[in-house]
């Protein structure tokens, strides 16, 4: 078959826009070796790449420099302790999600240390740790802005204007949300670093949509006018 | 009770009948043990520790309680199903995960009243015999998580809770766990799980009734903050005093949450079955906004199917039969159940003559598509094909076979699940395809293109090489 025929590229992607790319940067692996596995050997006992650099990508953003990086202080040691308390001696398991708050509400996002410090401290693999954080949205992989925006999109509150609430926060922000994805990467931060949104779905506050979670405090009936005085609330 | 008073512009509607509100937005109210207990507090929780449990039980199984956290399973017969031969250690929890869209009823308990609900547990955990009991409370609370764990502490100070309360030898810890933002941990095996520290991917049932292998594998009573709440109150009335509120089969109050187009939105503490859905929303809601006219209503949180205004419905069987128009059905379990949907967690979501109907039907499958949690195949394909597939209706993009697509791939999910997340995700589809096929089809054109992106890149390619 000569190749000479001029082949057009059937869709042209950029592909440093979509999320996941960035958020990945891509493996640069060889090709694989047929090999034979000497289990006595040093190298196979060795360390391989751990299942946290395989899986926890935690890409540095603005927001990080309101955060301290992961350090295991007494008080984080003592608030842990008093967690993993709260459950059977042979389910210290289940303190997996307690854990994983405490060290969220202090550094901001579950760090890949922080995974490790978790898995050690409960006894169990550190995969069972990482299962949790890539499943339950709760919980961050990078640092949010300072003030971290909540907003609400589900039916009542889309009815009474959060996606138009959403807008009106981003632009006065100066966010884009153009790369967020609700699943890859559902948190956008500013550039300055101050502030981040993301969607949530029904906080349980109906009645009074449209409302919005900033950090801890939840505020009801945030139309998009005020979402001007809503910042500067905070701003002080 | 008339010395009671409400912050202004909070007070209870005339045909409200408050039990587990009635402290919610009240004058003077707050969440301190020392006001509780002015209220006469925890003297139901002294009064169940002299009984037997069984006599609790039966209690609770006369008054008729239904579950009110959506499935509506009566709350005395699910204590019922302990093995009676157990072993092992039984747990109770308290599934605040509250996330139904609709819902907002126990946001109200937990924020405001976390007392009442302690009481309710100490009261169920002794007659299902837990001396270990959680609260599984949604992330987005985490005020609550944190007037929980005072209350406790007050209550336990106070000798409600710990060792050998009040003197009956009776041992119960409550722990308050929290959640991360996922609406599956709601579904009372994935709690379960998720309580274990694992992803809250539900169990299949059976075997895994969680009363008879539930938490750590041990017979576990998982129950809404509501139904937990309203034990208090059986005990104080008596379970045959009880089940005179509401009508026969749907005895007592529960918390109807009306949300979307009306004026007055917010939550009503109604007799079952005493309300109908022109009352509640004319009378206590003040009906449409001016120029407006209602056209639907979700009845029972976003999963339960969706009610056009201008239906009439045939409700009883046989001789019994009546022609009910929708205004004049009441909101109990059964009646909404025989009008095809269900009373579910209460989440009543109106809609009016402005809401175009795909656009409702687009915001609910991006909540179910986000929400499924990707354990079993029809839900987890099924979901984000219908989230794309009303993307497209929504964009005026889809031809009129779409609707056809979306209500085939729904039908698929339904019953072919591992837990109840197919339907709750299926039905509303279903339903809203069902009811406003007209207008969703009336969205579409013959015109629009059928080819995917990926067809007419390929297609081009194709046409270049020959
Ligand atoms: C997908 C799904 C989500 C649910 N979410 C909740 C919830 O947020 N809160 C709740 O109390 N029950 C929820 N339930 C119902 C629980 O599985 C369970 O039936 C209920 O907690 C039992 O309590 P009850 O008997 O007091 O109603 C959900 C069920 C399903 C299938
Ligand atoms: S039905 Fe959906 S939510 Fe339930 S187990 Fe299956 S995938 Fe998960
Ligand atoms: S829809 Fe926003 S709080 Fe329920």
């Amino acid at each position: 078959m000569s190749s000479k025929i001029e082949v057009p590229r059937p869709r042209s992607i950029d592909r440093s826009k979509l999320s996941y790319v960035r958020l990945h940067a891509p493996e640069v692996r060889e090709a694989p070796k047929p090999l034979m596995i000497d289990r006595s050997s040093a190298a196979y006992s060795s360390a391989q790449p751990s299942v946290l650099e395989k899986n926890v990508h935690s890409p540095v953003t603005p927001g990080a420099v309101h955060f301290p990086l992961f350090k295991v202080t007494p008080s984080l040691q003592k608030a842990a302790d008093k967690r993993i308390a709260q459950y059977p001696d042979d389910q210290r398991r289940s303190a997996v999600l307690p854990l994983l708050h405490e060290v969220q509400h202090r550094h901001g996002f579950i760090s890949p240390e922080s995974i490790e410090w978790v898995a050690k401290k409960l006894d169990i693999a550190a995969i069972k740790v990482v299962e949790v954080v890539t499943f339950y949205p709760g919980f961050r992989q990078k640092a949010p802005g300072k003030l971290h925006f909540r907003v609400c999109r589900t039916l009542s509150c889309a009815m009474g204007g959060s996606y138009e609430l959403m807008a009106k926060l981003c632009e006065l922000t100066g966010i884009d949300r153009d790369l967020a994805d609700a699943h890859k990467d559902p948190i956008s931060v500013s550039p300055c670093g101050n502030y981040s949104v993301e969607y949530a779905e029904c906080l349980a506050s109906c009645g009074t949509a449209p409302v919005c979670l900033v950090n801890d405090d939840f505020h009801e009936g945030v139309t998009p006018e005020k979402a001007e005085g809503l910042i500067a609330q905070y701003e002080s | 009770m008339s010395d009671i008073t409400y912050l202004p512009g909070k007070e209870p509607h005339e045909k409200e009948h408050r039990l587990i509100f009635k402290n919610v937005d009240r004058k003077g109210w707050n969440t301190k043990i020392k006001t509780y207990l002015k209220e006469g507090g925890y003297e139901m929780a002294k009064k169940a520790l002299k009984m037997e449990p069984q006599e609790v039980i039966n209690e609770v199984k006369a008054s008729g309680l239904r579950g009110r956290g959506g499935a509506g399973f009566p709350t005395g017969i699910k204590w019922g199903f302990i093995p009676p031969n157990n072993t092992k250690p039984v747990y109770l929890i308290c599934n605040a995960d509250e996330s139904e869209p609709g819902t907002f009823k126990d946001r109200y308990i937990l924020h405001q009243d976390p007392h009442q609900l302690i009481e309710g547990m100490v009261i169920s955990a002794y007659a299902v015999g837990a001396h270990v009991a959680y609260i599984y409370i949604r992330e987005e609370f985490p005020e609550a998580a944190i007037t929980l764990e005072k209350a406790i502490a007050d209550a336990k100070k106070n000798g409600f809770l710990g060792k050998d309360i009040q003197g009956s030898g009776f041992d119960l810890e409550i722990y308050v766990h929290r959640g991360a933002a996922a609406y599956i941990c709601g579904e009372e095996t994935g709690l379960i799980e998720s309580l274990e520290g694992k992803r809250p991917y539900p169990r299949i049932k059976p075997p895994y009734f969680p009363a008879a292998i539930g938490l750590y594998m041990a017979p576990t009573i998982v129950n809404n903050v509501e139904s937990l709440c309203h034990v208090v109150h059986i005990l104080r009335m008596g379970g045959e005093e009880y089940v005179k509120l509401g009508t026969p089969r749907n005895s007592g109050t529960r918390i109807v949450c009306v949300s979307g187009d009306v004026k007055n939105p917010g939550f009503f503490e109604i007799e079952v079955g005493k309300v109908t859905f022109e009352e509640l929303l004319y009378d206590m809601c003040g009906g449409p906004r001016d120029g407006r006219k209602l056209k639907a209503v979700i009845p029972g949180g976003s999963s339960s199917k969706i009610l056009r205004c201008n239906e009439t419905f045939k409700i009883g069987r046989g001789e019994d039969a009546k022609e009910m128009t929708f205004w004049q059905l009441p909101l109990d379990f059964d009646t909404l159940a025989a009008a095809g949907s269900m009373a579910g967690s209460g989440g009543v979501i109106v809609m009016d003559d402005t809401r175009r109907m795909s656009w409702v039907l687009n915001n609910i499958t991006h909540f179910y598509a986000h929400e499924s949690c990707g354990q079993c195949t029809p839900c987890r394909e099924g979901s984000t094909w219908m989230k794309k597939v009303s993307d497209r209706i929504e964009d005026g993009k889809a031809t009129p076979n779409d609707v056809q697509v979306l209500e085939d791939i729904a039908y698929q999910i339904d019953g072919k699940t591992v837990c109840a997340f197919g339907e709750a995700s299926a039905w509303p589809v279903e339903a809203m395809i069902d009811k406003f096929r007209d207008e969703l089809v009336g969205e579409t054109s013959d015109e629009n293109d059928t080819r995917s992106a990926e067809r007419v890149a390929q297609e081009q390619f194709l046409s270049a090489v020959q």
